[in-house]
């Protein structure tokens, strides 16, 4: 009975999928490679709260649902310095369709056509750079070499 | 103690010895239509702004103890969630049979029933407004306020109810009944759902249902029995 409410009354289901990165490296392409001193932030928008200055090698990214396009930068620094600071920008190009969850999770967008283009800052290749469909969190959608 | 049981057992005897003397005076009670109102649902309209509908109810008294019993009304419901909007509205009746396992004292006509309904409704549900779930709050999602409507759902179920109904002036009567309701069929809308149903009310994960009402009812005695 009581099981019935909780699902109900909140929200546990998976909702609208974040872009999952993962870091590889270049050199060793099977090996997963941290990024130093990493923040994101989409153009135009503050720095992400989950990734200001941290070293990761995997990352994932709210994408704008009200638009067909989310532009994200990354910025990375060796040393720490700001006169290390290297950049990246990427362009997504997606089409978003809405799906119902349930009563408490309303509906959640999941993206078609989904394009990846790079200024070929600091990120030296990526794989893929189209995908049919993001609907899940499940595993990394797009592999970066650095 | 043994003086007290004694003593007890004789007043027992003595009783139902004067309850066979009384037996020939014979109670009778009405048989007949009786028809109400459910006073629960203007209630809730005046105070929920998100609620207004009416119910009406009926009963017929078909033996001793059982009555073909049936509710019949309409209502209007929105349904306020985090991340979406909805409005049902619609028409439902319900009919079944109450048992009265109520032993009634000298010539008192007061129910304590259990009661089984087969109930349905066709309705409407519109999606009045919703955003996206992003799951997180750096993109939020516009909410989009265009109305869709879906017309023509339907509905079916099964009601346990158990109630009370009490005599208070000759043929008036004041209930209140509380019911248990099983989903059997339920129309969805496209990539939405059906969140409440008219005469169902909110329509649970596991598909089931809760209701009670608050009735004044008046029998139209037909004859006495």
């Amino acid at each position: 009975m009581c099981s019935a409410c909780e699902k109900d009354d909140i929200c546990l289901s998976p909702t609208t999928p974040k872009l999952i990165l993962r870091f590889y490296d270049t050199a060793i392409p099977t090996e997963f490679k941290n990024v130093s001193n990493l923040s994101i932030w989409a153009e135009g928008k503050d720095t992400l709260a989950t990734f200001k200055n941290v070293s990761l090698d995997s990352v994932y990214l709210p994408l704008n649902t009200n638009a067909v396009q989310t532009v994200y930068n990354f910025k990375t620094s060796a040393t720490g310095n700001i006169a290390d600071n290297k950049y990246n920008k990427i362009t997504i190009n997606y089409t978003t369709e809405e799906i119902f969850v349930s009563r408490s999770c309303g509906l959640k967008s999941i993206y078609h056509s989904v394009t990846i283009a790079s200024d070929n800052g600091w990120f030296q290749s990526f794989t893929p750079n189209s995908l049919t469909t993001i609907d899940n969190e499940t595993s990394a959608h797009v592999k970066i070499y650095h | 103690m043994l003086k007290y049981i004694i003593s007890f057992l004789v007043l027992i005897v003595s009783f139902s010895g004067l309850s066979q003397a009384k037996d020939t005076v014979a109670y009778t009670s009405p048989y007949g239509l009786r028809l109400g109102i459910d006073i629960s649902k203007p209630i809730m309209g005046m105070i929920d702004s998100n609620s207004s509908g009416i119910e009406f109810v009926a009963d017929y008294r078909i033996s001793k103890n059982w009555y073909v019993a049936a509710e019949l009304g309409n209502q209007k419901e929105r349904t306020v969630e985090d991340y979406t909007t909805s409005t049902s509205k619609g028409n439902f009746i319900k009919v079944g049979l109450n048992y009265n396992a109520y032993q009634n004292w000298l010539d008192m006509n007061n129910e304590v029933y259990v009661g089984f309904r087969y109930g349905t409704s066709i309705f409407d549900q519109t999606l009045d407004s919703y955003k996206i779930n992003t799951g997180n709050d750096y993109f939020v999602s516009n909410t989009s306020t265009t109305p869709v409507t879906t017309t023509d759902l339907n509905a079916h179920w099964t009601e346990f109810v158990l109630g009370i109904k009490v005599e208070t002036f000759k043929n008036l009567y004041l209930g209140f009944s509380f019911n248990y309701k099983i989903m059997l069929s339920l129309k969805h809308p496209n990539n939405f759902k059906t969140l409440y149903v008219p005469g169902f009310n909110r329509v649970f994960d596991t598909e089931t249902g809760f209701g009670f009402n608050y009735t004044i009812s008046y029998t139209i005695p037909f004859v006495n029995k």
